[in-house]
């Protein structure tokens, strides 16, 4: 009975009926009480995917492949069971046994039906259309392009005026030389531009000079704010080799931060993943649209995979290092995320809905995220760290004199040693960082 | 001719002042003390191929995120029960994870070593009624950040990308009972079927942590220690038979 539906179904697969007599064929088997395809597929689909090869060969229609290449009767079914075994008995199996490196698994209680129910289930798969496409659009680019048009405009529109007050000035004063010459005076005596000027200011004395008063305050005024501006880097936001968009990794696919930055509880830095980091997902994820994949491609041909081997051949990704501390100041990461329990929005924002790539994220928008302390000064200057110093206090409470947290002993010793002081520092409701030392200057240059 | 060297001067002038608008777009802009900005020292994610006038064509894009010389072996002090915990895993991957799963500085086995491992049990991460908590605390943060996305916080193999078909096939741990812990850790530290290898994520202790935390899926009663043990279960009894 088996062995005749086996065949059955080879036939019709033959006569290329599609997946409506598959589909009435599964029909049938279920009301014989068959097994599920679909349950069991999940053991095989750890490595099998219907329609793209991964670990292991894609399996849609793999018994018509097989049928076609030559495999004896059966021979696709004792390889599932017990794979060396189908090699040593089938030339067409032991050529398969060289397709992937990966020896598969064996399943030796696996009986015929389910194995074949397993294949119907596959074959009746149909293969998804690039439906989940443009996760993240470029609307973006567009909005900064539009932004930096409109300040081109009004830059020609100022030329222009300048250009026309600039010629009728001109036309202006060649109309009072001719005025004047055709009254017979003498031209050579025509006071210059200059002259006329300070005539004209020494009339006007009170207001020009108030005029250049305010004109010089403001001058100072914005000498001192661009003294102030240089080295502050909120909104930088450098090109990548890869335009990494951490709204799908962390926001859509829930990627903890730290799986990529895993160097983040360990070390100062928080940590770049390595393009092995980046495979364990992307060897299965090749993208949806040709955008997608072209970024993609890009990490492939960083970690040497040819599509189903390493080759070994790997190339470097560059990337630009987006906040950049100077090299006199201390900072750690993992100081301030293990001991300090510190989120990472903190400073680096929701990263979650970040399109784009990273950036410097301006203080005004990390104090819109909830659970931040707010801060007045720009990201990334030291200001800005010092006020979190100021106002963030260690650990969960004021009085976590328990547990064996790294402040639980703190706050114990604190109390042990001088109550008074202790008490004092509780004043506002906390321990902040400041009163442990955060505002020497050694803790951070040196 | 005068005016011509005025005309001239203005219009450098203008020229030099407008060319510092199109600077590098990459460029960060000004800084102070530039030279207190780049360690003469090596640092993690700089590139030393060019620091000011010197450059170094040798240290070009070749100093960030390095691996330790071959046969650099860890100090990890001496206490030997944490030690222990962190000797190098008695199977060597199978020689086909070269091409597989991007294994590079490791030594294989042509062995299935995969099936060998089978017959390892032992966690050398012991639990005992002192260490329970903090193991289940941290392989509860190990877990989140490491493991659920694919894995479901549940360890019902429900996370964000197995429920939007990214991967498919993702285990329930409950249905994986007899896998041993050696398996186990060899499919963390080298990888195993569409999972890839974690070596360079996590540590031997925070493999074993997470397997001690997977069990914990697997059996309610994992990790509890006399009394707290009977006293669950005859908690769960005495509210089934309520029920």
């Amino acid at each position: 009975m088996k062995l005749s539906n086996t065949q059955m179904f080879r036939k019709i697969n033959k006569w290329c009926v599609g997946a409506l007599t598959v589909v009435l064929m599964t029909g049938t088997f279920n009301a014989k009480a068959q097994p599920d395809g679909a349950t069991l597929f999940k053991k095989c689909a750890t490595c099998h995917s219907p329609f793209k090869d991964g670990t292991g060969p894609k399996l849609k229609d793999v018994r018509a492949k097989w049928a076609d290449g030559g495999a004896k009767e059966g021979s696709i079914n004792q390889w599932v069971r017990n794979w060396e075994a189908a090699a040593a008995a089938d030339p067409y199996a032991a050529s398969v046994a060289k397709v992937k490196p990966t020896n598969m698994d064996k399943f030796p209680a696996l009986t015929d039906e389910e194995i074949d129910a397993i294949f119907n289930y596959v074959d009746a798969q149909e293969e998804p259309v690039a439906a989940t496409a443009a996760v993240d659009g470029g609307s973006g680019g567009a909005v900064v392009e539009e932004e930096s048009s409109i300040g081109w405009i009004w830059i020609i529109l100022g030329i222009v005026f300048v250009t026309i007050i600039l010629s009728v000035g001109g036309v202006r004063r060649q109309l009072t030389i001719a005025n004047a010459e055709q009254e017979g005076k003498d031209v050579e005596d025509a006071p210059s531009y200059g002259a006329e000027f300070k005539a004209w200011a020494w009339k006007n004395r009170k207001y020009v000079g108030m005029a250049s008063l305010v004109i010089v305050i403001s001058l100072v005024v914005s000498l001192f704010l661009a003294l102030y501006s240089i080295d502050v880097r909120e909104g930088y936001q450098p090109s990548q080799p890869i335009d990494f968009p951490h709204s799908v990794h962390a926001g859509i696919n829930g990627i903890d931060c730290k799986y990529c930055h895993n160097s983040v509880t360990e070390s100062r830095t928080a940590g770049l993943p390595s393009v092995n980091v980046c495979m364990n997902c992307h060897k299965q994820v090749t993208g949806t649209t040709p955008e997608q994949q072209e970024k993609i491609k890009k990490i492939y041909e960083a970690a040497g995979w040819d599509g189903s081997v390493y080759t070994g051949q790997t190339k470097e990704i560059i990337w630009n290092k987006v906040h950049v501390l100077p090299d006199h100041v201390y900072f750690n990461h993992s100081q301030h995320v293990v001991a300090g329990g510190v989120d990472c929005i903190q400073c680096h924002g929701d990263m979650k809905t970040m399109k784009e790539t990273a950036k410097v994220q301006p203080v005004s928008e990390l104090n819109k995220l909830e659970g931040n302390v707010k801060l007045t000064k720009p990201t990334l200057t030291m200001g800005w760290c010092i006020e979190c110093h100021d106002q963030k206090g260690i650990s969960e409470g004021p009085l976590d004199t328990k547990g064996d947290g790294y402040y639980a002993e703190i706050h114990r010793r604190l109390l042990n040693n001088d109550p008074k002081l202790y008490q004092e520092y509780l004043k506002d409701g906390k321990v902040s960082v400041k009163e442990l030392g955060g505002w020497e200057c050694a803790k951070c240059h040196y | 001719m005068k005016m011509n060297v005025k005309a001239i001067a203005s219009w450098a002038i203008t020229a030099v002042v407008l060319s510092a608008c199109t600077a590098v777009p990459d460029s960060p802009g000004l800084e102070y003390t530039p030279d207190m900005y780049r360690s003469a020292a090596i640092e993690p994610y700089v590139d030393y191929g060019q620091i000011k006038e010197r450059v170094n064509p040798e240290l070009a894009m070749k100093m960030s995120a390095k691996v330790p010389p071959f046969g650099t072996i860890p100090y990890y002090g001496t206490d030997s029960a944490e030690v222990a915990i962190r000797l190098p895993f008695p199977y060597l991957p199978n020689v086909a994870f070269k091409q597989t799963h991007d294994l590079r500085g490791f030594d294989f086995s042509a062995d299935d070593t995969y099936l060998l491992a089978a017959g390892y049990s032992n966690n050398p991460y012991t639990l005992t009624e002192q260490n329970a908590d903090k193991i289940f605390a941290d392989g509860k943060k190990l877990f989140n950040a490491n493991c659920a996305q694919c894995h479901g916080e549940k360890g019902d193999g429900k996370g964000p990308m197995s429920v939007s078909g990214i991967f498919s096939g993702v285990p329930d741990y409950a249905d994986k009972k007899d896998l041993s812990n050696g398996q186990i850790f060899y499919s963390i530290y080298y990888g195993k079927g569409a999972m890839g290898s974690h070596a360079s994520i996590l540590n031997k202790k925070e493999i074993w942590t997470l397997i001690h935390y997977i069990r914990k899926f697997q059996d309610a009663n994992y990790g509890k220690f006399g009394e707290a043990a009977v006293v669950a279960d005859s908690a769960t009894v005495a509210t089934a038979e309520k029920k």
